[in-house]
Order: structure tokens, then C-alpha cells, then sequence
């Protein structure tokens, strides 16, 4: 079976893509507390949520980035067959 | 509900007895120890052990002060069933051979609506403390003069309501009069179930005697054995009497021979125009019973043991976000179903109002309360006034369906009580 080697410059960029899923998602929720005029407690109190759609959107950005290295792999392939 | 009863200092320290709760509610003084009556044993005599009276004997069985000495019935049943309970009991056919027994402190009379009065009257002539239950009397007058009996001779009465001893209602009125529900608008309450009503006769001969809630001699139905609970929350919330009542009713299910009706609906009016609701359908079970208190602020419903706040915060920012991003997707896709997106407003689901689920109702402790007013001598506050206008009320709304007019409270019936003054009957409190 063969060894997959995660790098540590790959660890760093994953961490990276999740730290800035979840400043987007506590953005979103500052902006929907002063949209909605909510408590600003719910920084915190809703960090449950804030988690969830960290995840999801890191999630959906992982499949963006697996979409297009399947396409730039597919491409390459091509250029050497030809 | 069970029928263990409440212990009483457990209930003292969950309803947090304070003295503005006692100002309020000074029937319970009754439990503030002011005699130490611990050796003390109070003889009882039961009158009537049928279902009610047996429930009222378990609870009594559990408490050390009451010695249930005597039972009497005309029904073998009954008694066989009652002994159980109380196996050292002296059995009686003829109740006023029990009320000449002097070793007797006090009677429960827990016999059909009827026979309430002559038994009530012959019990406090025979020196006795009495329990009747509800309703008190089976016509106004009848009411009445129990009342004045009662003041004439001055012993210990209780009323069969339980709710006055019911922490629920208990902290449900406190909140109500402090104004955390804001101003109370109406009162609905109602009592449905679906069933016949009836109980297992063995001889068709016995059927008048065993259901007597079906006709029309012994009972008036759902006004008088259901109504008299629900009145008294209405009033006691509201603090007043109201001053008209007008009323319907009809036999439109159980069309099995019975007199009374199976289906009432009745509206109390007080003279500022707030409204208090009776109704009972026993053809449908689905919404139960209950007594809704409907504030501008918010809504209780006691027999749940909840209140409702009329404003509920919303939900979080971030989910009102998600749920609007998911509306204006699914808006335009004709197709979309219900989706993961929460609901952007919280679903309100209430509060208890003790903090907890209902265990108990009153009755253990309404029956502990008597008990302890028999040894001390002490009669509390304002349990007969409550239990009077209880029956008044239900048998007031029960003549408004039979004459189908809007009925005014009668003056011949108004105590000193609340906002009523007492126009002819000058011995009231």
C-alpha cells in the first residue's frame, strides 16, 4: 500500500482555508446581528452555528479546489498524450 | 398525576411562601404551625366512599392526624372497597346514625349533588366539621342557607376545591396579580373528554343511584360536577364576580337515556366587560381540559403547569441570514419542499410555572388543610366564600342554558365578598 505524505506546508494552507471559513462566517453573523438588530452576545452564543457553516463552507471550497485540480490534472494529461 | 400526596413543607418551600403569598392566598395559613398538633389525631366519617370518597380516603390514609373512624353507604360495593382502605372503620347505613356517634370530630360528605344539604345541615347540627364536596349545593337557595348554616354554627367547612391548595394555581395567581401576564382580557376554560360518563351498573335498578351525574334529579351535569372548578379560577385571577351570564346546551352525542347535557357552552360577563368562558364537550378529547388566562403580556395554562410570554425573542441573526438566503433561493424553484433551514422565529414552549412538570394536584393537601383546621379550630380564610360562589356560578350558568337568557347575578345571593355586597343576607363575612 502506498504511504500519502501530507506535508507540512499542506497542513499550514489547510489550516489557513479554515481559519479564514470561519472569519467569513463570524463576518456574516456580525453583519446579520446589526442587519437583523440581534444581541451582540450571539457572537459567542451561536459559535455552535458559526462551527457548523465553518465546516460547510470549507467543505464546499475543498470541492471547488478538488473540481479544479481534477480539471488542471485532466488538461495536463491531455497536453502529455498529445 | 399520582395520588401520593404532597408533602406539605415541600410544598410550603417550593411555593417559596412569602408573606405577600400568604396575604393573598390566606387560606394556607392553616399550615403555619402556629399549634403544634403533631400528637394530636383528628376522627373522621365518611359519607359516601364512592370513587371520589375513596381517592379522598387513600390521601387521608397517608396522613398520621386522621383517623378515618367511620364510612356509610347504601351501596355494599362501596363499603367493601372502602374497607380496605380504612379496615377499622365503623360502617353505617343510614348517615345520621354516624352523625350521632360523638367520638366523630368531622364528616366528609362526598355523596350525589343532591343529598349534599340535608346531610350538610344534620352534620353541622350534630356539632360536626365538615368537607362537602363540590358542588355545595344542588340549587342556590340551597347555597345559601349552607353558608349562613355554616356561620351560624361556626364550625370548619371545606369546599371540594383543590385547586385553592394546587402550587400551580397557587403561583399561576400570584403572577397573574402581580402583572407579569399584563391585564387579563378573558378567561377560557374548558373541559372535554370523550367518554359516556357513565359507570358499571350491576342491576338496571341500581342505574339512577350509580349514575346519578346523568339525571336531572340528583345532578346538573357538567355545570356542577366540572364547571365549579374551572369558575373559581376565573374569579380568583380576576378578583371579582362577574355580573351576567347567559349560556347553552344540548344532548348532541351521548343520546343513551340521560337527562343532563353532554355538550355546554357558557359565558360569564364582569362589569368591565371582561369575559370569562365555560364550555365541555364529552364527545372529543383532543384539547382536554384547561383554564386559559389570557393577558395582553402572555397566556397561562395552569392545568399544563405553563405560561406563554406574548413576545418571544427572535431567533439568532445568523439563522434569520440562512433562512432568508434560503427563501429567495427556494422561492424560485416552484418545486422546493421544506428545507434544512431552521424557522426564524423560536417556537414558544413556554415556561413551568413551578419549574418543573405537574406531579400533583391540590387534593392531598387541600384534605391535609381540613384535617388540621378540625384540630386547631381554626377556619382559613375565605375556602367557604370560594367554594360558595363556585356553586353559585355553575348553578347560575346552568339556569341561564335552561332559561336560554342572559342571567344577572342575583342580589339574594351576593356575599361580602370580593366586589360583591351583601344586600340581604346580613350575617356574611
Amino acid at each position: 500500500m502506498k504511504d500519502i505524505i501530507i506535508t507540512g506546508k499542506r497542513i499550514k494552507i489547510e489550516l489557513f482555508t479554515l481559519l479564514a471559513c470561519f472569519i467569513i462566517a463570524e463576518a456574516l453573523n456580525v453583519y446579520s446581528i446589526i442587519k437583523y438588530g440581534t444581541k451582540f452576545s450571539e457572537i459567542f452564543t451561536t459559535l455552535g452555528y458559526i462551527a457548523i457553516f465553518t465546516v460547510a463552507l470549507y467543505v464546499a471550497w475543498t470541492i471547488i479546489r478538488l473540481c479544479f485540480y481534477g480539471i488542471q490534472y485532466l488538461i495536463k494529461n491531455r497536453k502529455k498524450n498529445n | 398525576m399520582n395520588n401520593k400526596p404532597i408533602d406539605r413543607r415541600d410544598f410550603l418551600k417550593e411555593l417559596g411562601m412569602a408573606s405577600a403569598l400568604f396575604a393573598a392566598t390566606p387560606w394556607l395559613s392553616v399550615f403555619s404551625e402556629s399549634k403544634q398538633t403533631n400528637n394530636e389525631k383528628c376522627r373522621l366519617g365518611i359519607i359516601g366512599p364512592g370513587s371520589r370518597g375513596r381517592l379522598h380516603m387513600s390521601f387521608l390514609a397517608q396522613n398520621p392526624k386522621a383517623e378515618m373512624a367511620a364510612i356509610c353507604d347504601i351501596y355494599q360495593p362501596s363499603i367493601d372497597e372502602a374497607l380496605k382502605i380504612a379496615p377499622k372503620a365503623k360502617v353505617y347505613r343510614d348517615y345520621r346514625q354516624l352523625l350521632d356517634d360523638k367520638s366523630i370530630d368531622a364528616v366528609l360528605i362526598v355523596t350525589p349533588l343532591n343529598t349534599h344539604y340535608q346531610i350538610f345541615i344534620d352534620a353541622c347540627e350534630a356539632g360536626k366539621q365538615v368537607f362537602c364536596e363540590k358542588t355545595i349545593g344542588f340549587t342556590m337557595d340551597e347555597c345559601l342557607a349552607m353558608y349562613n348554616k355554616h356561620k351560624e354554627v361556626n364550625n370548619i367547612f371545606f369546599t371540594g376545591q383543590q385547586r385553592l391548595f394546587d402550587p400551580r394555581y397557587i403561583k399561576t395567581m400570584e403572577m397573574v396579580h402581580q402583572g407579569v401576564f399584563g391585564e387579563i382580557a378573558a378567561i377560557q376554560t374548558f373541559w372535554n373528554r370523550n367518554n359516556d360518563w357513565r359507570r358499571p351498573v350491576p342491576s338496571p335498578e341500581l342505574e339512577r343511584h350509580i349514575n346519578w351525574r346523568l339525571y336531572k334529579e340528583y345532578s346538573k351535569g357538567l355545570m356542577t360536577e366540572l364547571a365549579c372548578h374551572q369558575l373559581q379560577i376565573g374569579t380568583w385571577a380576576l378578583n371579582k364576580m362577574p355580573e351576567t351570564v347567559m349560556g347553552t346546551g344540548a344532548i348532541t352525542f351521548w343520546k343513551d337515556g340521560r337527562e343532563v347535557y353532554d355538550n355546554v357552552h357558557t359565558i360569564y360577563t364582569f362589569d368591565d366587560g371582561k369575559q370569562m368562558t365555560f364550555s365541555s364537550v364529552i364527545s372529543n378529547k383532543f384539547y382536554g381540559l384547561e383554564e386559559q388566562i389570557l393577558g395582553n403580556k402572555g397566556t397561562v395554562e395552569p392545568e399544563k403547569g405553563k405560561y406563554y410570554f406574548e413576545n418571544v425573542d427572535p431567533a439568532p441573526g445568523f439563522l434569520q441570514l440562512i433562512n432568508e438566503w434560503e427563501n429567495s433561493l427556494f422561492e424560485k424553484i416552484p418545486f422546493a419542499g421544506t428545507s434544512w433551514a431552521p424557522e426564524t422565529a423560536n417556537v414558544n414552549n413556554g415556561e413551568y410555572i413551578t419549574g418543573e412538570r405537574p406531579k400533583v394536584d391540590g387534593t392531598s393537601l387541600l384534605l391535609d388543610a381540613f384535617v388540621e383546621a378540625v384540630i386547631t379550630h381554626k377556619q382559613p380564610a375565605r375556602v367557604v366564600e370560594e367554594g360558595y360562589y363556585a356553586a353559585i356560578l355553575s348553578l347560575l350558568g346552568h339556569e341561564a342554558i335552561e332559561r336560554g337568557e342572559i342571567l344577572t347575578f342575583p342580589d339574594k345571593y351576593k356575599l361580602n365578598y370580593m366586589n360583591h355586597k351583601a344586600i340581604t343576607n346580613t350575617e356574611n363575612v
